[in-house]
């Protein structure tokens, strides 16, 4: 126990003394995390409704396609990534390999099936009426779509965080694509294997405390915005 | 004019829509009324433009629309002019004035055009004390009326009501059908209404149409019953009995299987006592009903072991002495019966 207690109370100081390799770690996974949820997001999020409301030859199979990719285990993510960016890859000439942008990418891919999958569960959701209605109130696509997303506000927020929340935990990938480079590509997931792997337990714990706390921020940030959004 | 042409609908193989042609001309204001299941919410959603017809067209102003070898889809300013309100309509999230103004501001209308177009709107339809409201705070009454009113803010061509008054008192229904006719002598509109109300049909439309499994009635649209035609037996001749509620109907077919009959009520004789005839039909009950729907003609309902409607003249009503609640006695020959 004292073992633990140590690693706590080594973690409170590091974080209340904003020990700069803390620092550097934490907003270089926010900068990795918010730039693939975003991504993610922007591309999964339209590609759900569209899954979800047009009906087209193979959408079953669409469906299975990116139910399938959910479990995708984040390493062979990480190993494809690592194929295409490496220098014989055919994005080798990006020179993104070891770099944050090469995280971002395999959190991208990572992201991009939750965000698809849960958006189309959550616009199957909405009251077909409500599609219906704009329709008939001549609404044009981008807007009947608006109108259908507004209603499964509560849902899509939900997906966002579940995007967010899988990026954020990552590992594998960033481990592959990263390098877990000092001061470059060292995020708080890869940080924290380095850091028990090399006995520095208090250090990890204090890292495995703020990723807890980066992601209890979130789902109270987007709580407080649903709530208003409610009102 | 919005038409259907060669249409056969199918869900899951199964056709639910056959009409060869169903025209709503301008200006015009069509009941459609049939049993549930008739193919009523179909026929409107096709006509409103929200999905294809499997098979056949529809057109606008003679142009394919939707559907046809040409596989025509609807854009948004089409859908404009033919406005459809559900039968359990629903507003958007916001408040009644932002649903008001949803498809004025689709259309790219300027916010303070969107305003008065709403205003006038509302009060038209009497529902501007709900303008602020959410739809968490209005009864189910006063969503159809909104949901009208929203479809009318569009000004569209063609207005389809699905069941306009399913879920309104007599006296909201009365309001609504009230602000409709003022609305077509304001400007040309055409309206085409679904209803299960044979008596709210007859007193404002124009052409009452029956639809019964998905096929146009060649009759007029009360009596129409869904049975189960039995298989022809040798030396029965064309002569069959078919059980509709606790009677039997007797009726002339060749036909098998399920039909749909439908008894005119200008075919059904009415007396107070069963008179000597060659009908084959002969049922005493009760009247339930009587309603002038038109100069001079009385149409009886009475609940003979079924519900069934005569037309009578005024004058055979009270020369008879038909009162709610009194004896009556309907009789029809089995070849009056149409089975289709």
């Amino acid at each position: 126990m004292d073992f633990l207690g140590e690693g706590l109370r080594r973690a409170l100081a590091l974080i209340v003394q904003g020990d700069a390799e803390v620092t550097g770690v934490v907003l270089l996974t926010l900068k990795v995390a918010v730039t693939a949820t975003a991504i993610a997001c922007t591309l999964g999020l339209p590609l759900g409704f569209f899954l979800a409301t047009r009906p087209f030859w193979g959408r079953r199979a669409a469906f299975t396609l990116v139910n399938t990719a959910l479990a995708f285990p984040t390493v062979v993510t990480g190993l494809l990534v690592f194929g295409l960016l490496s220098r014989r890859g055919p994005l080798g000439g990006l020179g993104w390999l070891y770099t944050w942008q090469a995280i971002a990418v395999g959190d991208v891919l990572i992201a991009l099936p939750i965000a698809a999958a849960l958006s189309a569960a959550a616009v199957q959701g909405v009251d077909p009426r409500i599609r219906r209605t704009a329709q008939t109130l001549g609404a044009s696509a981008w807007r009947t779509a608006w109108a259908v997303a507004r209603e499964a506000r509560f849902a899509l927020g939900a997906v966002i965080t579940a995007a967010f929340g899988h990026v954020i935990a990552e590992i594998g990938s960033a481990m592959i694509v990263g390098g877990n480079i000092r001061g470059s590509t060292r995020t708080l997931t890869t940080a924290i294997a380095l850091y028990t792997g090399q006995g520095e337990f208090g250090l990890a714990l204090a890292l495995g405390i703020i990723l807890l706390v980066l992601a209890l921020l979130v789902n109270v940030v987007l709580q407080v915005l649903q709530g208003k959004a409610h009102a | 004019m919005l038409e259907l042409v060669g249409v056969r609908h199918r869900y899951d193989g199964r056709v639910v829509l056959d009409l060869a042609r169903f025209e709503v001309p301008p200006g015009a204001l069509i009941a459609m009324v049939g049993p549930n299941g008739s193919g009523k919410s179909t026929l409107l959603r096709l006509l409103a433009l929200l999905e294809p017809p499997t098979e056949g067209e529809v057109r606008l102003d003679g142009r394919p629309v939707s559907g046809g070898p040409a596989r025509a889809r609807p854009d948004a300013a089409l859908r404009r002019r033919v406005t459809l309100v559900e039968q359990r309509p629903i507003l958007l999230r916001g408040t009644v004035r932002d649903n008001l103004g949803f498809g004025l501001r689709a259309r790219g209308m300027r916010r303070a055009d969107v305003n008065r177009v709403t205003e006038a709107v509302a009060a038209r339809f009497g529902v501007t004390p709900l303008l602020e409201r959410h739809r968490h705070e209005l009864s189910e009454g006063e969503v159809q009326r909104v949901a009208v009113a929203r479809a009318l803010a569009l000004e569209p061509e063609v207005l389809l009501l699905d069941e306009p008054v399913s879920s309104a008192d007599r006296a909201a229904a009365q309001t609504l059908y009230g602000a409709l006719a003022e609305e077509r002598r304001r400007r040309p509109l055409a309206i085409c209404l679904a209803s299960h109300q044979l008596e709210d049909a007859y007193r404002w439309a124009d052409d009452v149409r029956a639809l019964a499994d998905g096929k146009l009635s060649p009759v007029t649209p009360e009596n129409l019953f869904r049975v189960e035609l039995p298989a022809w037996v040798p030396g029965s001749g064309d002569l069959r009995h078919v059980r509709v509620g606790t009677v039997e109907i007797a009726v002339m077919t060749d036909k098998a299987g399920p039909a749909i009959l439908a008894v005119p009520p200008t075919d059904i004789f009415v007396s107070r006592e069963p008179l000597p005839s060659s009908a084959r039909n002969v049922f005493a009950g009760r009247v339930t009903r009587l309603s002038r729907q038109r100069p001079g003609a009385v149409h009886v309902t009475a609940d003979v072991g079924v519900e069934l409607v005569a037309m009578v003249t005024e004058e055979a009503a009270r020369d008879l002495q038909l009162a709610p609640g009194g004896p009556v006695v309907f009789a029809f020959k089995a070849s009056a019966v149409r089975v289709f």
